[in-house]
């Protein structure tokens, strides 16, 4: 036996001992009814062809690898931001258990969360009880400031009403009628994770900024010189907020971050577990009805939130998650605008570094093809980005995206020389993605963890910019927004970069005369 | 054996250089490099100069007797390719101690070397002696010699100790070390009359390969590559070779000239940078392997390949003429600094704006105004400030230069592309400069230039350093324009010679004073050219130029350039 007792060997090296290998080939051939290994080498090739290809876009059905994940899952990162803030999902309780453990394996911190745990006779009578009885608890257990209720599917088929059902659980005492309970519906049949932000979102302002649906007076809106910041769903949010919240201070800005996870996702380990850590606080959330503007980061995570917001009367100003240069330099002009703040001169000697980091390394990104999937915002941003040094943003697909992205996109490509044979591809999913690394190859290939497998099979250096990334930490700690979050996004591509040209050339005596030290 | 001062003297009278044959005795004495100053921000060292000359054999370890710096600081760190053992880009050293700054570092050495022959058995071991051993009185030759006998393996002592002088005498010395140890101990397993050496080239990005397949398709065979990828065995037969081409002039002549008065074999300087250099290079060296005895049908195999290869890279550089239309170049180079660099960039269509001439030969200079006519801008130093007013006033859209001017160049936001040693892309023969003529179309179209030269959009107009530094250029023109007492001034003060630090007035004062007519006389009134000597030239010019009194200004300026 290779395994034992006082050796004992992990997954990597037990299983390919002798008698692992020799059961594993038994199973194989005595009991798999295995294919002819030829056919199956024939078929993975013929997958690589245009052939193939067509098909692979012919597909009506069914989605393969999809780049995108559930409205919830939203709603629970935009719950988490606010302070003492409790997500209460109203649904069966599985759904649940992945937002938490999808956050928790990005983030590497616990995630709270709680379901209404919806079973068979709440699909058939309505999930009433479930919601009166969640409450309750989680009001009991867990002492928040705020629980914020979103819907998994099986609520909204059946089509419980949250309004009235909070309603009624205020009246059977569930929670006191003053405690604040927004809510959000949430379906996952409709939109992705970026819709259930943008929902979510606009629930928790309609809540505080509308009378709190009738417990209170509707605000009136005073205009301050304030101005409120979303986000929008982004797996760099606290790295990015730090960044975001440091850029205003140098700027002198009054700001409200409007669901600000950045220390939830981040808690010391210092001998304290902190359920709820920071976080908007529930009366600036309330007076962020009062700022001058809303600025977001990301368009098409919060087109319904915006357009509620300057329903309100205020200025709204959405970018595309902006890396480049120029996006960066929109966006603090914009700032500089609404606030009437002068750009500090700390800032223009960051925008000086990332300019000379640029043209320090860009022959070396120069003139590359990206692949790039993720959420539309951060598609539009990183293609942005390699436009402006040069690169070839070949491929560029998001399964969320809509005809409007695509059009947007198509416009930043008709924008640059460089965005001449590039290609956009919205609905689309890593299946697609696959067939597209085989025809259209590119250099590099930007998107979450899941792009691993593309790295795989089609030899596509994976780079990792999105969510999730499971397989590598802490990268979410790291901004990708400001001069220094472009900075970390060109060191991240020129990481891969050189590591790729290393590996390429490592062989001794064969290829290792490129093996060079100095880059 | 030499002592390493008769060596330095020896190699400091080297009539294989022009310039140096034109020298005074005394001159010479001084040697033909730059000699440091004090305080100035100076280059390598002779053990560097040495180290990266000969660290390209690639089958040799290269063992430095010395503390950690000297090897801590360097290993590995040039791109010479090799196309097959590793162990040149071991690092070996001897690290030495405190105690053996006390003792002495001999034994250490001798174990070192045993050490590697136990463990490495190389072809050979490079000793390279540094500063420190070569203070306490180590001595390598003995010890090299001892462990040659010992261990029945060459240990080749080179002895260039940092403080004998600057990186081009390091250069030199290995090639002593190479001509007194190496070249000549051993016997090539056959000869062919088609047998050449390259000396002074060292495979950087691996560019001699791209050359070497000619050399192939014309049974020419390089019986020694003095260093590029270079094996032990192929120096020590070298003095079998028919014929030899010296590629970097400054760094080995002393092996070139010595080879010919040694073995006979005939040399010449020539260069694969360039399309006609190429050419020319590939002809000279028929010619030479003819006049040994060589079939006369080689010369026209070789122009045969010749008209091919020029032909081909011709057709591909001029499909570059389109995208090139009305870009212009600024050449600050040291190191590849042919003429035929000149001649492919003209052929894409690039109009040279403008030339370092800081390295330049007067020969050279002519051939600058032959090449790009009279108004050629000759550039002596450039600050990021002149450099960004060629910019600004659209005389540059991209500038070519080595290593050193990167940074200036980005700082002053100008497109810049690298043609010195610390490239990664291979620029030699006729396929080197189509690469060129491509990477300088990406560095051209690159759209970060835009980005660079972009001022933040909250800049006020006037604000940016560029427009600081221009209004302050205008406002120094328009002063000197409206003040010929301080243009006068101005133009006085302007440096000729630095190492002393004599300005063109000190010069012309003193032509004038004693009625001079001779750099010497110059050198003996005020001191100039008695650093160096590079600035020699300069003053032939200013002697030239004849008296300075009641010229008008504009005149003075040409002479002052």
């Amino acid at each position: 036996m290779s395994q034992n007792a006082d050796h004992v060997l992990d997954h990597f090296d037990l299983f390919r001992g002798p008698e692992y290998q020799e059961m594993l080939a038994n199973k194989r051939n005595l009991f798999e009814n295995r294919r002819d290994p030829a056919e199956v080498e024939r078929i993975r090739e013929w997958a690589k062809t245009e052939e193939y290809k067509e098909k692979n876009f012919a597909r009506e059905a069914l989605t393969i690898n999809p780049a995108k994940a559930c409205q919830p899952l939203g709603a629970v990162f935009v719950a988490v931001g606010f302070e003492g803030t409790v997500p209460f999902v109203h649904g069966s309780q599985g759904c649940v258990a992945y937002y938490r453990s999808h956050f928790s394996r990005h983030f590497k911190e616990p995630t709270s969360c709680v379901s209404s745990s919806m079973t068979e006779d709440a699909a058939v009578f309505g999930g009433l009880n479930n919601m009166i009885d969640g409450l309750a608890n989680t009001y009991n257990m867990y002492k928040p400031k705020m629980i914020a209720v979103s819907t998994t599917c099986m609520a909204e088929v059946i089509g419980d009403d949250l309004n009235a059902f909070i309603k009624t659980s205020k009246e059977k005492g569930s929670v006191p009628a003053e405690f604040d309970v927004p809510f959000a519906h949430t379906p996952a049949f409709v939109g992705s994770h970026i819709t259930g932000y943008d929902n979510a979102m606009k629930g928790i302002l309609q809540h505080f900024w509308d009378g709190k649906a009738g417990a209170a007076e509707k605000v009136e809106r005073k205009p301050n010189n304030s101005i409120n910041f979303l986000g929008g769903f982004d797996g760099y949010t606290v790295g990015n907020l730090r960044e975001i919240k440091r850029i205003f201070n140098e700027m002198g800005i009054e700001y409200t971050i409007l669901g600000d996870n950045s220390d939830v996702w981040d808690t010391p380990t210092d001998g304290e577990f902190r359920m709820y850590d920071g976080g908007t606080t529930l009366e600036a959330a309330a007076n962020a009805v009062h700022a001058r503007a809303t600025i977001s980061m990301q368009q098409y995570c919060t087109e319904k939130t915006l357009s509620f917001i300057a329903d309100h009367g205020q200025e709204v100003v959405a970018f595309n998650h902006p890396v480049s240069v120029k996006a960066t330099d929109r966006l603090l002009m914009e700032i500089s605008r609404i606030t009437g703040k002068e750009i500090p001169e700390s800032l223009a000697r960051e925008r000086g570094r990332l300019v000379d980091a640029i043209a320090d390394s860009s022959a070396h990104v120069h003139g590359k093809k990206f692949a790039i999937y993720g959420d539309p915002d951060l598609c539009y941003g990183l293609a942005e980005f390699l436009l402006e040094l040069g690169a070839e943003p070949t491929t560029v697909l998001a399964t969320n995206g809509g005809k409007d992205w695509a059009a947007r996109m198509q416009a930043l490509f008709d924008s640059s020389p460089y965005g001449k044979n590039c290609k956009v591809y919205p609905g689309k999913d890593l299946w697609h993605m696959r067939s597209l690394l085989f025809t259209d190859p590119v250099d590099f290939l930007i998107g979450n963890t899941y792009g691993k497998y593309l790295d795989r099979d089609t030899g596509t250096p994976l780079i990792r910019i999105g969510f999730p990334i499971f397989d590598r930490h802490h990268k979410h700690r790291y901004p990708v927004w400001g001069y220094q979050g472009g900075l970390n996004v060109l060191v991240t591509i020129l990481d891969k970069i050189f590591d790729t040209m290393d590996l390429a050339t490592n062989m001794p005596s064969k290829t290792d005369y490129s093996f060079d030290i100095i880059r | 054996m030499a002592s390493l001062s008769a060596t330095i003297q020896d190699v400091f009278n080297e009539p294989g250089c022009a310039r140096n044959t034109h020298k005074s005795a005394n001159e010479k004495k001084k040697g033909c490099t730059k000699q440091l100053q004090p305080g100035g921000a100076a280059g390598g060292c002779a053990f560097d100069g040495a180290k990266i000359a000969l660290q390209p054999f690639t089958d040799v370890a290269h063992l430095v007797h010395g503390p950690i710096a000297c090897e801590g600081n360097s290993w590995d760190n040039r791109g010479a390719a090799s196309s097959g053992p590793a162990i040149w880009r071991t690092s070996f050293t001897t690290d030495l101690n405190e105690t053996d700054v006390v003792f002495g570092g001999e034994k250490r050495l001798f174990k070192a070397c045993k050490e590697i022959v136990e463990k490495y058995d190389p072809a050979a071991i490079f000793v390279y002696q540094t500063c420190v051993p070569a203070m306490i009185g180590d001595d390598i030759n003995a010890v090299c010699k001892a462990a040659s006998e010992k261990f029945g393996k060459p240990v080749i002592p080179v002895n260039a100790p940092g403080f004998v002088g600057p990186k081009n005498l390091g250069n030199k010395l290995a090639g002593e070390a190479l001509l007194d140890h190496v070249i000549g101990t051993m016997e090539p397993e056959y000869t062919t009359p088609y047998d050449v050496n390259i000396i002074g080239e060292f495979n950087l990005s691996g560019e001699l390969w791209q050359v070497k397949p000619l050399f192939d398709e014309l049974g020419l065979r390089i019986l020694s590559c003095i260093s590029g990828d270079g094996r032990y065995q192929e120096a020590a037969s070298a003095h079998r070779a028919r014929a030899a081409m010296m590629v970097c002039s400054k760094a080995m002549i002393n092996v070139a000239r010595k080879m010919e008065d040694r073995y006979g074999i005939p040399y010449f300087e020539g260069s694969f940078y360039g399309v006609q250099d190429t050419s020319d290079s590939l002809r000279e060296l028929a010619r030479l392997l003819i006049e040994r005895g060589a079939p006369a049908e080689l010369r026209d195999r070789v122009e045969k390949v010749i008209a091919r290869e020029e032909a081909r890279a011709w057709a591909a550089i001029s499909a570059y003429r389109p995208r090139f239309k009305g870009k212009k170049v600024l050449l600050i180079t040291g190191g590849v600094k042919s003429w035929s660099v000149v001649a492919a960039l003209q052929e894409a269509g690039l109009e040279l704006v403008g030339t370092s001439v800081k390295k330049s030969t007067r020969e050279d200079k002519e051939r600058i105004k032959e090449l790009m006519g009279q108004d050629a801008h000759m550039i002596k130093d450039m600050t990021p400030r002149e450099m960004y007013k060629m910019l600004k006033e659209a005389k540059a859209d991209i500038m070519l230069s080595g290593g050193r001017s990167q940074f200036i160049a980005l700082k002053a936001t100008m497109p810049w592309l690298d043609i010195n040693q610390e490239r990664h892309h291979a620029y030699m023969g006729y396929v080197g400069m189509v690469k060129l003529v491509q990477e300088i179309d990406k560095t051209l179209f690159n759209p970060v230039w835009q980005e660079v030269r972009r001022p933040a959009p909250w800049a006020r107009a006037g604000d940016t350093w560029q427009d600081k530094a221009l209004a302050q250029f205008e406002a120094e023109a328009a002063e000197l324009a409206a003040d010929p007492v301080k243009a006068e001034e101005a133009r006085r003060a302007r440096p000729v010679c630095l190492c002393k630090g004599v300005s063109l007035g000190s010069v012309e004062d003193a032509i004038l004073d004693f009625g001079l007519t001779t750099v010497d006389g110059v050198k003996e009134k005020t001191d100039a050219s008695g650093g160096c000597g590079a600035c020699a030239i300069r003053i032939e010019e200013i002697l030239e130029a004849g008296a300075f009194v009641g010229q008008p200004t504009q005149a003075r300026n040409i002479a002052a350039e």
